[in-house]
């Protein structure tokens, strides 16, 4: 046998006794056993069998508890049903907006197609951001000013009438017993008890308890009131009284005051006294003042 | 091969066995083919994991080459992401008594050497012959495991000793 023949047999840790014996005459025989001996240092390190079974079970037997294999598919469509259901109510909800002034405050609004709204005080606002750009559509409480980006049809609804516009400039005053709305550019059509009323720049549509008041054309630009004064043509006291108690939350008494007397003014948001003065002294009446209330009396 | 009388490995007995059997001998590959760094005992205990949750589909037969493949593209898998260069083996040097110092610094530049050279055998190389002397597997064991011929492992196992035997003598 070759030496080459030895060695592979060695390899093969196949050789025989009398193999071995030849083997060991072979000149290579010391350094192949010193290497071998050497490289018993490199054996992998010996490791935790039964540790390592117990790891693998461990996770395993969790698994097994075939009981409950109708359970995992059942929780799996009751998800999806409550996502899909979510999903829906998600969708379908409207997702509405609701912007509130309070006594003497003021707050502008920007709709989400850059319409921009004033809201005057004691007033509320609300829209739908959802269906926006299918309708736009606002519901409206109080006094607003609205500046339309133009677009698709932009109603206001109020509990008195629609307003729609396609893109102007206009105020509506929805209070207790009026009514108003003011077109300052473009047109505005009015839906008043299913009487649509288009008015062009200028003109003023009113109704004051119940009733359809005419107005001659007026030409401005906004309303005062975004200039924190509040304008009054040709109508009754009372409107002035409630206007002054929303921007100065106080309350008036004027039970000793003809109060539907129609009359002419403006006032100031800014300046209580002053404000008094202006719709005081035209009528000539007197104000005292007692804390949070103020009384009007004849002169 | 007898006909085994299990259908597959889903029983706690047999896959114990497989497992007692099989465990030291996959990590063993895995090290000597991949080195210490990429963890082979993590890999080891993953591919009975992954034997034992597919015990249904595996016949006892092929539950071997079942977790030597799989920890084997495990610790591919781990490669690709790393990219480590494997040259490595701790040498673990015995605690020598009445051995001159000399004698000591020997056999410690020898292991040193031996070290290197084994770094540079190919990966394939490197498997069959560490298999081989270490475990003490014979060729037709290794080419079952490596699943390749006997006579592919003797080549391999072959070149291996010729080139660890020049590189030491060069060195």
């Amino acid at each position: 046998m070759t030496r080459e023949e030895l060695i592979e047999k060695w390899l093969d840790h196949s050789l025989t006794p009398e193999e071995f014996e030849a083997f060991k005459q072979l000149e290579d025989y010391e350094e192949l056993t010193k290497m071998n001996a050497a490289l018993q240092y490199f054996k992998a390190p010996t490791v935790d069998v039964e540790a390592a079974y117990d790891a693998v079970q461990k996770p395993i037997q969790k698994d097994t508890s075939k009981p409950t294999s109708w359970f995992k598919p059942l929780l799996r469509i009751a998800a999806i049903l409550v996502i899909g259901f979510g999903a829906y109510l998600y969708s379908t909800i409207p997702n509405v907006t609701l912007v509130e002034t309070q006594v003497a405050d003021k707050t502008a609004i920007e709709l989400p197609d850059t319409s921009a709204v004033t809201l005057n005080a004691v007033s509320s606002l609300s829209y739908d951001e959802d269906s926006w750009n299918e309708n736009r559509k606002v519901n409206l409480e109080g006094e607003a000013y609205f500046k339309v980006a133009k677009g698709a049809t932009f109603s206001v609804v109020t509990n008195d009438g629609v307003v729609t516009v396609l893109g102007t400039q206009f105020n509506v005053k929805q209070r207790d017993n009026l009514f108003e709305v003011f077109c300052y550019e473009g047109s505005v059509k009015v839906n008043y008890n299913d009487n649509p009323v288009v008015l062009k720049p200028g003109q003023r549509f009113l109704i004051l308890n119940g009733k359809q008041i005419r107005n001659e054309k007026e030409m401005l630009k906004e309303p005062s009131w975004i200039r924190n004064e509040s304008s009054f043509k040709s109508l009754p006291l009372q409107e002035v009284i409630q206007e002054f108690e929303r921007q100065y939350n106080v309350t008036i008494d004027a039970s000793n005051v003809d109060t539907s007397e129609v009359f002419t003014c403006s006032f100031t948001h800014t300046d209580m006294e002053m404000a008094l003065q202006s719709i005081t002294l035209p009528l000539q009446l007197k104000y005292q003042k007692k804390q949070n209330s103020i009384i009007l009396k004849r002169d | 091969m007898p006909k085994s009388i299990h259908e597959n490995i889903c029983n706690e007995g047999l896959f114990s066995k497989i497992f007692q059997k099989h465990y030291q001998s996959l990590y063993a590959y895995l090290y000597y083919k991949f080195g210490d760094y990429l963890n082979p005992e993590d890999k080891t205990q993953e591919a009975f994991t992954k034997l034992w949750q597919n015990c249904g589909k595996v016949k006892p037969e092929k539950a071997k080459s079942y977790v030597f493949t799989i920890g084997n593209n495990l610790m591919l898998n781990e490669v690709k992401h790393h990219k480590v260069v494997l040259q490595h083996r701790q040498v673990k040097p015995k605690a020598h008594t009445n051995e001159s110092p000399e004698f000591l610094m020997q056999e410690q530049e020898y292991l040193q050497k031996l070290q290197r050279a084994i770094g540079n055998l190919t990966e394939s190389e490197r498997t069959a012959f560490l298999m081989n002397r270490i475990e003490g597997k014979k060729h037709k064991e290794i080419a079952a495991i490596l699943d390749i011929s006997s006579k592919a492992v003797e080549k391999r196992i072959y070149r291996a000793l010729a080139k660890l035997r020049e590189e030491i003598k060069e060195l």
